[in-house]
């Protein structure tokens, strides 16, 4: 039988002998941790996903204006832009989100048949569509959530178009699109002559010019032949889109307050843990402790009270995430990768929540009159 | 008498903003290795005195001098009760949570020990007490008497130079009493410490070499602790 008393398993004593405030408390945390992990990996799954979508298909920089969704750009800014020194390819394309069924919506995206993209495209079954033609590409994720196969046909918007082909793509936002030639994308919205942004490829860079710079005379090259609009690199398109930074807002406010609330809740134990042995403080204050070492006793309590949280909410953030990943609704924008960035984020953010909401009782604790703690009740 | 270990001068303390004065004015002189019983009726001081000269409280007014030096001036009263004072209470005060063994290392916690060491010299202290057949049990596993050892052997943890003593006996029953005080005297003798005890007995009090006994305090203007035998 164990017979050393070290200073964590004093702690862990403390915290275990009321087993169910430790449980619930614990579940509380874990529920934060968890909400802060399943949200935020979401949107970060999300930008991940933009990345490695712009990656696979070799685009450098993406030409837009100065909203995301906003498809007015004119198409005839192609042939200006595949007239610069340093574009080797300019594709336009339209973006969107739309309701294929009542249960999947999907991104949809208009591209032209001669598209550079689809050089990122694997065709498991069919063929690309042709320009002109009401004729879609689906990715195989939606492929599988709708039961489609070349031939079958889809209606989109109240329009028959017929499946050509089934693709497997470099990212899951890819791998859980329809793509449609971009004339009949504009003729769906009413859009004629009009893209949502160019995607560029650029020429190789120089000797004796980094790829940064490059980049950079690239980027003020195009703004300045193509006034009003923006040249955006591939990575900052992804990662300051406006649905992005939406996706990480909507995630860092729930998971505050979903961190407030189990904030609350390890504080709410530990202030009552505290009352409950203010004796106990008094008797180890007449054996010498120092009000520090007392302070790290119910500070050290409540950091394992975050840690065990976080290591359970990690847990339960990681199963919503695999969920997510396979629904049907979700599956086209998260992947199932979990990022150990995450991980250590979360289960920092899990101590630091417990040592916040310990603070105050540990101060109180730390505080007591040796003699009126062993008076009291 | 050799060179006092504690002194005490002019001790005041008073609670309630001064409504309630516990000492006024207590003078008195502890050398090392004594073995001393403070006795008085209930409200006499006592259990403060004690408590002072344990480092577990300060005084309203006056001093108490540990080998001459103030506490808590010259002298960190946390430290002064980590190494040199071990007290036993007439309520044991064990912590619920932790088996015998594990009490009695709780101490050993407050200063430098090693994990193992803190382990041995549980052990070898409650086997002292004779408790090594309860090594592992709980305090609500133990009966008063047992308790009480574990207290003894808790005190002496940091091997202090000082054992304070408030109504050791207070919730035993004659022959746990008759036992507890026999191991208090016979720690007091092998070892050379201090012994303090606070009782209410009179057979405790005066079975020690030197009684002191408090005399309602609360009504004179100087309450004097006069040696008595």
């Amino acid at each position: 039988m164990a017979s050393q008393l070290s200073f964590i398993g004093f702690a862990w004593k403390n915290l275990w002998r009321r087993r169910l405030r430790t449980l619930l408390t614990l579940c509380g945390i874990a529920m934060a941790i968890g909400a802060f992990v399943g949200l935020v990996g979401f949107s970060r799954s999300f930008e991940h996903e933009w990345l490695r979508m712009y990656l696979s298909s070799g685009t450098d920089i993406a030409v837009v204006q100065q909203t995301f969704l906003n498809t007015s750009m004119d198409e005839s800014v192609g042939v200006k832009l595949k007239a610069l020194p340093t574009v080797r390819q300019a594709t336009p394309m339209i973006l969107n989100l739309m309701d294929l069924t009542q249960d999947v919506n999907a991104l949809a995206y208009g591209w032209k048949a001669d598209s550079y993209e689809f050089e990122s495209l694997q065709f498991i079954s069919g063929r690309r569509f042709r320009d002109g033609q009401p004729e879609v590409i689906l990715g195989d994720l939606l492929a599988g959530s709708l039961n489609k196969k070349p031939g079958d046909t889809l209606q989109i918007q109240g329009s028959p178009f017929t499946v050509s082909g089934i693709y497997h793509g470099g990212s899951a936002l890819e791998a859980g699109a329809v793509i449609l030639p971009l004339d009949q994308m504009q003729k769906l919205g009413s859009l004629e002559g009009k893209v949502t942004a160019f995607h560029v490829r650029l020429k190789p860079a120089p000797a004796g010019e980094s790829p940064e710079q490059y980049l950079k005379r690239a980027q003020a090259q195009i703004e300045a032949a193509l006034p009003g609009l923006r040249a955006v690199p591939a990575a900052e398109r992804a990662s300051n889109n406006q649905l992005v930074l939406l996706a990480h807002a909507a995630a860092w406010g729930t998971s505050s307050i979903a961190l407030l609330i189990g904030i609350l809740g390890i504080a709410n134990t530990m202030v009552m843990s505290v009352f409950e042995r203010t004796r106990e403080i008094g008797i180890l204050r007449a054996l010498g402790w120092k009000r520090g070492r007392i302070l790290l006793l119910i500070q050290t309590e409540a950091a394992v009270l975050g840690f065990s949280g976080g290591i359970l909410g990690i847990a339960v953030g990681w199963s919503a995430l695999r969920l997510l990943s396979a629904l049907p609704q979700t599956a086209s924008i998260v992947s199932a990768s979990f990022p150990l960035l995450l991980l250590a984020e979360a289960l920092g953010i899990a101590v630091l929540a417990g040592l916040v909401a310990g603070a105050i009782p540990a101060w109180r604790g730390a505080h007591l009159s040796p003699v009126e703690a062993l008076r009291h009740e | 008498m050799s060179e006092a270990l504690l002194e005490v001068r002019n001790l005041c303390k008073s609670y309630d903003e001064g409504r309630i004065e516990a000492l006024r004015g207590v003078d008195l002189s502890i050398a090392a290795g004594e073995y001393v019983t403070i006795s008085g009726p209930s409200g006499s001081g006592k259990s403060t005195l004690l408590q002072l000269l344990g480092g577990l409280d300060t005084p309203t007014s006056g001093q108490v001098l540990f080998r001459g030096a103030a506490l808590g001036a010259a002298i960190d009263l946390d430290d002064y009760r980590a190494h040199q004072v071990g007290f036993i209470f007439q309520s044991f005060y064990l912590l619920p949570t932790l088996r015998a063994i594990e009490n009695v290392q709780a101490p050993m916690l407050a200063v430098r020990h090693d994990a193992h060491n803190r382990a041995r010299r549980a052990r070898a202290l409650l086997r002292e007490m004779g408790m090594e057949h309860r090594l592992y049990q709980y305090p609500n596993e133990l009966s008063a008497g047992e308790r009480q050892r574990v207290a003894i052997a808790r005190a002496l943890a940091n091997a202090p130079g000082i054992l304070l003593a408030d109504e050791p006996t207070g919730n035993l029953d004659s022959v746990n009493s008759a036992r507890i005080m026999e191991m208090l005297v016979g720690i007091h003798k092998e070892r050379g410490m201090t012994l303090i005890v606070v009782t209410h007995e009179d057979e405790i009090a005066r079975s020690a070499p030197r009684h002191i006994r408090l005399r309602d305090g609360l009504h004179n203007d100087r309450c004097e602790a006069r040696p008595e035998s």
